[in-house]
């Protein structure tokens, strides 16, 4: 084996690690922000939606 | 006083899921395998309990309909399927959004996302049924075992991962997870639970209320009396 090869075994077990830390997928926030925006968004609108028709049902039962 | 507790949990569900986020986003160490990514895990993962959930509550309310004929267990069967329908949609498209990047597709017809698609259209099935059918009585009769049947495929989710072994990873177990992992699903957990009692909840008065305007619609119709709301609280 020449040093080279040692060389070149010592970088790719380097950035081995690396990937380890970081995770073999590497990026995808985009995701994990469209999957949190998505929630939210569900949240607010539904929560929305069930305040206000409590609201109109209680009135139609009492339109005092 | 009730009312303040059900707007308290809302409060402390809203709370919890901002500290959520921000456990979920930046606390949280990036998994192994899947990086980043996984962090998609803290809102899929509680949403899904939800709905598995608020369907269980469902099915008892359903089969206690079918013994006792409660006007409040028929709301409540209303009022959760409703909330399982709306976690669970939204709980199988953030599941859509990790796959595209770890499976490389947005959806396959592994058992485990095909059993949760044929719940979801199930649900919304019966979801229909109790707006189409206009007499009260026949309505909670029929959703009733709409209900049942549909819930069988509730457990065949849950152990789709273990008797077909396919894209979909089993069930995690605390003790091969890190610590910091498990204590933000708790977390999150926590905060949809409370979220969803007040869904319920919420949903529920609304369900009762309809109810009592249905009941009271013969006498109405005859002269402008009162709501006779005596009749629901059999």
């Amino acid at each position: 084996m020449t040093w080279m090869h040692c060389l070149g075994a010592l970088v790719q077990s380097a950035s081995a690690s690396q990937a380890v830390g970081a995770g073999r997928i590497v990026g995808g926030w985009e995701y994990v922000w469209a999957a949190y925006g998505i929630t939210w968004a569900a949240i607010v609108v539904y929560t929305t939606s069930l305040i206000m028709r409590l609201r109109s049902a209680q009135e139609s039962e009492d339109p005092r | 006083m009730a009312n303040r507790v059900r707007w308290a949990f809302l409060i402390v569900a809203l709370g919890m899921l901002v500290v959520g986020a921000y456990l979920a986003l930046a606390w949280a160490p990036p998994d192994r395998e899947m990086g980043d990514v996984q962090r998609i895990m803290y809102v899929h993962v509680p949403q899904l309990w939800m709905a598995l959930l608020a369907m269980t509550l469902n099915f008892a309310c359903s089969v206690i309909y079918l013994v006792r004929n409660s006007w409040k267990t028929d709301s409540l069967a209303e009022a959760s399927a409703e909330v399982g329908v709306v976690f669970g949609a939204v709980g199988i498209a953030l599941g859509s959004i990790w796959g595209r990047p770890t499976w490389g597709v947005w959806w396959a017809w592994d058992p485990r996302l095909t059993t949760a698609a044929i719940l979801l259209v199930a649900y919304c099935g019966y979801l229909a049924l109790r707006r189409f059918v206009d007499d009260p009585e026949r309505r909670a009769v029929w959703s009733a075992v709409t209900a049942i049947v549909a819930y069988v495929d509730v457990p065949l989710i849950w152990y789709s991962v273990q008797w077909w072994r396919s894209l979909h990873q089993v069930q995690s177990s605390p003790r091969t997870v890190d610590p910091q992992m498990v204590l933000v699903l708790r977390w999150q957990s926590f905060a949809f639970l409370s979220l969803m009692v007040f869904y319920v909840w919420t949903r529920y008065l609304i369900a009762m209320a309809t109810r009592r305007r249905e009941l009271a619609m013969p006498a109405e119709l005859s002269a402008p009396a009162p709501m006779q709301t005596s009749e629901v609280a059999r």
